[in-house]
């Protein structure tokens, strides 16, 4: 249905709404710009000013006339309103002090506060289609955010023609305005006709507020042909014939294609690796959880902030930065914005509202890099190219993931100086595969992503190195305290596709820790796995994780200082032990896996499995190339920085990946045009 | 109850108001006592015990006498963790101007008589001198960070301090950029975050109080703002304030400095 | 013997340098005043002082030689850098000043009390900071307000809350408590809306009347009695001296005279003497002077706040004030003075001020000279610039209030001096402490570090 509205009609129609128990946030001039903000009606919009845009600068400008919507973006979009900047995910209740350590956690509440909902007024198609963006990273599954998720439910929407785009706008390039589209996300459109608006209902809630305004004049054709003919076509129109557009053609495989186009590091001259650019970005969603909880505070909040990928921390783990330079944080923000997303999300990140042009303080436009990309391709480098995976399958988690649970630590077992297995006890029924991990964490140091190293009974094992404060701090735990858990969470080994073949698993140090399931799996089903290899270094003798272990699974091989009881014996399973440097007294190998690897005929028709230190692993696929194996036989675990495990933070990306739920274990064909690439 | 982790606070060539933080965490200040043994804090007692040893220790101020560089020398050796406070322990602070002149006419400026003053020729950062465990910037520190900083120490984590622009802030607390929509020149993009983008919620640009973040590309913004009109004089004096000491800024400002 | 070229003269008398029956009473390092210094007393075998020093071993910053080539709109941040407690004495100073080289003075109302709002601010947390934390302890007999709180938490909190409340006013306004942004030549960079400053009234209710309460219970403490002459000198207006004022008022032992701000020079003169890396300010022929809370009370008690002059009157102080250790009573008035005044100016702010009162005469036309005071916690500071054409600085002098004090600090020694002969060393050393933090010495102001030490013969 659509009606005629007067000025005073629309005033008539915020207050309908304020009394229907919305907040009200709309246009308001603050400090310079039209920012979303709480209006109280319709005097608090910028009634009769305008933005003028252009790289890097934005200036208000009287218009002379009463036009309420006679702007066109402000600097940030409604993401604002649906993910704040600043979130309390739950509250945790802390136990108390203790000697040393963090304080273990007694209880976990969730932090929502239902507040009134919102009602969104002056929405542009582009932020619609935004809006339609950010409904895939949050709620498009396998997890669901539900603070997003209720926000943008209970969220009332009024949208807005762009009848006059502004000057950086390229939204016909991302096909996503200037008009309202009739299917779109809205409850009421308006378009804004001199002194009058049209109004188009766009749900039941959009219906009753019109109803409520009593007797509406109906538009004539006339009008009709104005508003979306004349007025809307018109501006696209205008837009299609301007220099400025995006075009999306092809563009992720261009991106992924010209990783090393020599357009990236002229960019890095000018780009101050600031992050205004995606923090105004209307679809940018990347975060990072802080655990706060000061001194005495009786609980512990776990916050998300809005991050960037222009930050240091986003790319960083324990010992390795992987995006150093800003050349490559630059070549992350667009290859995922205008690359990677199409897979991710089954759209492109951009929908040309022209934000990152305006508010980059050094005015750098996307559309112009993008062209010059375009205009002279270098050809891919002999880099094997990337491919771009389709959505990711790993099975979701009902309710809140981010809410965690209280797990009790059964019993530590102490492994290698600064590594040991918990045994945890999570609550209620918890299955999971071999390879997976949990989010484990204390309340005032945070979580971070730990490998499922077994599952004995009702207890999980988790096996931890201390490098850094939560792990320390989990490593330092005692039976009997609690953690929180999330999970599980990530891909796990092939097992079922690793049947009737034989299997050669390659690991380094800590990383033998994932793969102990898979193996515990293997050796227990010799029908299953006819033979089962494992190639296995430590740094030393005294590094060799779950050496009793090893040596029950084989008890051909002995080395010092263990000396083990064979408890199985099928005789499926080898297993073959280097060391980097050992003692006197050591009769086994001596030297990096990939020795051992040429020591030991491998086969090229073997399923593999690795798992270790990057640098290890990439040694370790040249070797298996060079023996002929096929890309799709090699498995392999990676691993970012992680905040959210569920794709959400945005932290653990690796090129098209998100290796929290793509990952962390990949086949090998998946990565193969990364691995080893720097700036991912 | 174990023993209280043992805290001092130092003050080398400052103004005071970083370690005036600590007493301006109103309601923190009791439950800071009862959580943290203050063993040597001048300002606030004057129970001192300078000599005994620290399990956190807060220095505030640059080095800039001879005396100072030896009681620092001592500080450390009977800190475990030793933290410098403030843009003048991190960057040399405003007196570390004097380090772009002449120094001794600087003496001759402000003493009628030089012959009674003693100091070293140049103004440092304590990093100059000693190892420090964390460096808390600012000028001064935030006091919500200081909280964190104890917070963290009392549990054994580093503090979660991001070092990461002042447009991040800026942007999370919805500010208007004062670059983009009043063409002040802005520092936010090469500034180490941590006061919340103060100056752009005060409506002026950022003047650098908390130095230099990682990867400052501070020659791509001052050449942008000298193509938008900002003298080279400006630059010089703009990048040469209260942490121009620091590499980056100090590099930047005698790019334009001839 | 120590030559007199290698002596230390920050240092007290060594044991050696001492004759037999000599005294003196030092503390190497006074605590709970902002900045480092020390002190000492020598008394002579018949009890006459040989030596009273305020020794300020600060490490000096240079402040006015690096303000030269600064451009005077970048001079109100550089100055608050001058001292951590005061930030906005330095920076009102300041624009004082260089408003009235541009000719921009004075500056609109609006603005003139939402700057007096701000300096109110820096009243109450710093005499709030130096009446509960600094002062009080030593009046208890605690080593620090953290002590005195096993004894009296309640006290010790209701301070902390005070303060807190000073601190909001100054962060409402500037951003931050310490080293405030907004502060400008020509206005503020932003003021507040008029929502943002409603909210602090009813916190500024409750602390006024508490703060009423404090004057009592500070007119309670136990007080050492001593009886001194001086000569007061404040910044003069129309109203109590705060932000504003073009005059000097120099009254007391004979004296009244009114000083024109730019002539401040021609009868106050500053020196630099061997003990200390502050120079010495004194009046023309040498007499030390006093500034501060004491010298403006004494001054324009007629001008305080009608709530102020009633808590005056219920504390029963006698004016003038001539016992230094009263100050903390003085400074618990003056905060009530504060209170009140930041309420008047939050209840009348109905519409947002315009930050930029005026605007700049451009580059080029901005060659001057002028001099401007303002009554600091501690007294009056006052600051004189020379610009040139673009604005940039020439000549900048800063005179802060414990440079003024210092001379007067060491006389006020002389004369404790005979109350010590009675009391055994560690009270003694103790009173003349309690002495020396009445005027709430900030040494980073004065420059330099300060050490007490008292001799006695
Ligand atoms: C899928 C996966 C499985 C893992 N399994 C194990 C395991 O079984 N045993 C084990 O000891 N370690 C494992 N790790 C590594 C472990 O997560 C890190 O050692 C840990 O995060 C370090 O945190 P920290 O606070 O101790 O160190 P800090 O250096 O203080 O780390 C600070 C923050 O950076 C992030 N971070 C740092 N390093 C990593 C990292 N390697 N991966 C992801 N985020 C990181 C975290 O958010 C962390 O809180 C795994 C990592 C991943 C990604
Ligand atoms: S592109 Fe612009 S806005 Fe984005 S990080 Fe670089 S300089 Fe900042
Ligand atoms: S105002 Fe400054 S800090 Fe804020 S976004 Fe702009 S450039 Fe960055
Ligand atoms: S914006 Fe910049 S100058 Fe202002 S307080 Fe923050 S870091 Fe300091
Ligand atoms: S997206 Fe958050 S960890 Fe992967």
């Amino acid at each position: 249905m659509s009606a005629r509205l007067t000025h005073d009609g629309f005033r008539r129609l915020l207050e309908q709404v304020r009394e229907a128990g919305y907040a009200l946030v709309g246009p308001t001039i603050s400090d310079g710009a039209i920012v979303y903000g709480p209006i109280a009606g319709a005097d608090d919009l910028p009634i009769g000013w305008t933005d003028e845009q252009a790289p890097g600068r934005y200036r208000l400008r009287e218009r002379g006339d009463r036009a309420h919507f006679g702007y066109v973006l402000g600097p940030q979009g409604p993401r604002r309103q649906l993910t704040p900047p600043v979130e309390t995910l739950v509250r945790i209740r802390l136990g108390p002090r203790r000697e040393q350590g963090p304080r273990t956690p007694e209880g976990v509440e969730a932090a929502d506060e239902d507040g009134e909902p919102l009602a969104l007024i002056g929405l542009r198609a582009c932020e619609l289609a935004a809006m339609a963006v950010q409904d895939a990273v949050w709620t498009g599954g396998p997890f669901v955010d539900p603070r997003y998720a209720r926000r943008r439910e209970r969220a009332l929407i009024i949208a807005v023609d762009c009848l006059e785009p502004g000057e950086l706008c390229f939204c016909v390039s991302t096909n996503t305005g200037p008009g309202v589209e009739a299917g779109a996300s809205f409850d009421l459109r308006l378009t804004e006709l001199g002194e009058e608006f049209l109004v188009e209902v766009g749900s039941e809630r959009g219906q009753a507020l019109i109803d409520g305004l009593g007797e509406l004049a109906e538009p004539s054709t006339a009008q009709l042909f104005a508003a979306r003919t004349q007025g809307v076509l018109a501006a696209a129109m205008e837009l299609h014939g301007r220099e400025r557009q995006l075009d999306l053609d092809g563009l992720p495989e261009l991106l992924f294609a010209n990783l090393d186009h020599p357009r990236w590091d002229e960019l890095a001259a000018r780009c101050l690796s600031c992050g205004s650019c995606t923090l105004v970005c209307p679809t940018c969603f990347c975060h990072r959880v802080e655990e706060r909880a000061p001194l005495d505070a009786p609980t512990s909040e776990r916050v998300r902030h809005w991050d960037s990928c222009f930050t240091d921390e986003h790319s960083r783990i324990h010992g390795a930065q992987f995006r150093p330079q800003i050349r490559e944080r630059y070549r992350q923000w667009m290859t995922h914005k205008l690359g990677a997303w199409v897979s991710q999300f089954g759209t492109s990140g951009c929908v040309g509202c022209g934000r990152c042009i305006a508010w980059c303080p050094v005015g750098i436009d996307i559309t112009e890099e993008v062209a010059a990309i375009r205009a002279a391709p270098v050809a891919p480098d002999d880099a094997e190219p990337v491919a771009l995976p389709p959505a990711t399958t790993v099975p979701a988690l009902a309710g809140d993931p981010m809410h965690p649970q209280l797990a009790r630590v059964v019993s530590v077992r102490e492994e290698l100086r600064e590594v040991v297995t918990l045994a945890v006890e999570p609550v209620g029924v918890f299955s999971h595969a071999p390879g997976q991990f949990n989010m484990l964490g204390l309340p005032d140091v945070g979580e971070v992503p730990i490998s499922i190293s077994g599952q004995a009974g009702g207890e999980l094992l988790h096996t931890i190195r201390a490098v850094g404060a939560a792990s320390r701090a989990l490593v330092a735990l005692e039976a009997g305290d609690r953690l929180t858990l999330r999970g599980p969470f990530g891909s796990a080994w092939p097992l079922a596709e690793l049947r009737g073949h034989n299997v050669v698993v390659i690991a380094g140090g800590l990383g033998l820790a994932p793969l102990r399931g898979a193996l515990r799996e293997m050796v227990a089903h010799p029908e299953r796995y006819p033979s089962v290899r494992l190639l296995y270094g430590a740094r030393s003798p005294e590094e060799l994780l779950f050496a009793d272990e090893i040596l029950s699974w084989d008890r051909s091989i002995r080395f010092a200082p263990t000396t083990a009881p064979a408890v199985l014996e099928s005789g499926h399973v080898k297993v073959h032990v280097t060391v980097d440097g050992a003692a006197p007294g050591w009769t086994g190998h001596v030297g990096v896996v990939t020795k051992l690897m040429r020591r030991k005929p491998l086969s090229a028709h073997a399923r593999y499995l690795v798992c270790g230190p990057e640098i290890m692993i990439r040694f370790v696929l040249r070797e298996l190339e060079t023996i002929g194996v096929a890309q799709d036989q090699v498995w392999l675990s990676m691993e970012r920085n992680m905040k959210c495990a569920v794709g959400m933070c945005g932290r653990c990306q690796y090129g098209p990946h998100f290796i929290c739920k793509d990952g962390p274990v990949f086949r090998w064909d998946a990565i193969a045009g990364l691995l080893g690439r720097e700036g991912f | 109850m174990a023993a209280r982790p043992r805290l001092g606070v130092f003050k080398l060539a400052s103004c005071d108001g970083c370690q005036l933080t600590l007493l301006d965490l109103e309601d923190e200040l009791l439950a800071i006592a009862a959580a943290v043994d203050i063993v040597h804090f001048p300002e606030a007692s004057s129970d001192m015990d300078p000599h005994g040893r620290f399990d956190l220790t807060l220095v505030e101020g640059s080095v800039s006498t001879p005396a100072q560089l030896d009681e620092l020398r001592a500080i450390r050796a009977q800190s475990r963790t030793l933290v410098a406070i403030g843009a003048c322990a991190t960057a040399g602070g405003v007196q570390a101007l004097r380090n772009f002149a002449d120094h001794r006419e600087y003496v001759r400026a402000v003493y009628a008589t030089p012959a009674y003053i003693e100091t070293l020729a140049q103004v440092t950062p304590i990093a100059a001198h000693v190892r420090v465990d964390f460096e808390l910037r600012g000028c001064p520190i935030d006091k919500g960070q200081l909280l964190e900083l104890i917070s963290a120490t009392l549990v054994g984590r580093r503090p979660d301090i991001a070092d990461e622009s002042v447009c991040m802030a800026c942007k999370r607390a919805g500010q208007v950029c004062v670059t983009v929509a009043h063409g002040q020149p802005c520092l936010g993009p090469v500034t180490h975050a941590g006061c919340g983008a103060l100056c752009p919620r005060f409506s002026r640009g950022c003047f650098g109080c908390y130095g230099p973040r990682e990867r400052a590309n501070t020659e791509a913004l001052a050449d942008h703002m000298q193509a938008e009109g900002v003298s080279a004089a400006s630059l010089v004096r703009r990048f040469r304030l209260f942490t121009g000491w620091s590499e980056a800024f100090r590099a930047e400002s005698e790019r334009h400095d001839d | 013997m120590t030559t007199e070229e290698e002596r230390d003269h920050k240092q007290p008398p060594s044991a050696v340098e001492l004759g037999a029956d000599e005294r003196v009473y030092k503390v190497e390092m006074l605590a709970r005043v902002e900045g480092e210094g020390r002190f000492w007393l020598r008394l002579d075998a018949a009890g006459e002082v040989a030596d009273a020093k305020l020794a300020i071993f600060e490490a000096p910053r240079f402040f006015e030689a690096f303000l030269r080539g600064r451009d005077l709109e970048e001079v109100p941040d550089i100055v608050a850098r001058i001292c951590g407690i005061c930030p906005v004495a330095y920076q009102m100073g300041a624009v004082r000043a260089l408003e009235r080289i541009l000719g921009v003075d004075p500056p609109s109302p609006g603005i003139r009390s939402l700057r007096r709002l701000l300096y109110c601010g820096e009243w109450i947390e710093s005499h709030v900071l130096h009446v509960f934390m600094l002062h009080a302890p030593d009046f208890l007999g605690y080593e620090s307000a953290i002590e005195m709180a096993a004894d009296h938490r309640a006290r010790v909190e209701q301070g902390l809350r005070l303060k807190k409340v000073g601190n909001a006013i100054i962060e409402v306004l500037g951003g931050r408590a310490i080293h405030p942004v907004s502060p400008k030549v020509g206005g503020f960079s932003r003021t507040p809306t008029v929502a943002e400053l409603a909210a602090l009234r009813p916190r500024l209710e409750a602390a006024l009347e508490e703060a009423e309460a404090v004057v009592e219970w500070s007119a309670g403490l136990p007080m050492p009695a001593l009886e001194l002459d001086y000569v007061f000198v404040s910044l003069a207006s129309e109203d109590y001296p705060i932000e504003f004022g073009d005059e000097v008022l120099v009254r007391g032992r004979g004296r009244d005279e009114r000083v024109d701000v730019d002539e401040f020079l021609d009868h106050f003169v500053e020196d630099h003497v061997a003990h200390s890396n502050a120079l010495q300010c004194r009046l023309r022929d040498g007499t030390p002077y006093l500034v501060g809370p004491m010298a403006r009370l004494n001054l324009f008690a007629d001008r305080l706040h009608p709530r102020a002059a009633r808590a005056l009157e219920r504390s029963g102080l006698a004016l003038p004030v001539r016992n230094p250790y009263q100050s903390i009573i003085v400074r618990a008035v003056e905060v009530v003075h504060a209170f009140a005044t930041a309420l008047d100016i939050v209840t009348n702010y109905t519409r947002r001020v315009e930050p930029a009162f005026v605007e700049l005469p451009p580059a080029g036309a901005r060659a001057g000279r002028a001099s401007g005071g303002t009554e600091a916690p501690r007294g009056l500071c006052w600051h004189r610039y020379e610009t040139d054409a673009e604005g940039l600085i020439v000549d900048a002098r800063i005179v802060p209030p414990t440079s003024q004090n210092q001379a007067r600090i060491e006389r006020d020694l002389v004369g404790l001096a005979p109350q010590l002969l009675a009391m055994d060393h560690g009270a003694a050393t103790r009173r003349c402490e309690q002495l020396i933090r009445a005027y709430d010495p900030c040494i980073s102001c004065a420059t330099h570090f300060l050490k007490l030490e008292i001799e006695r013969g």
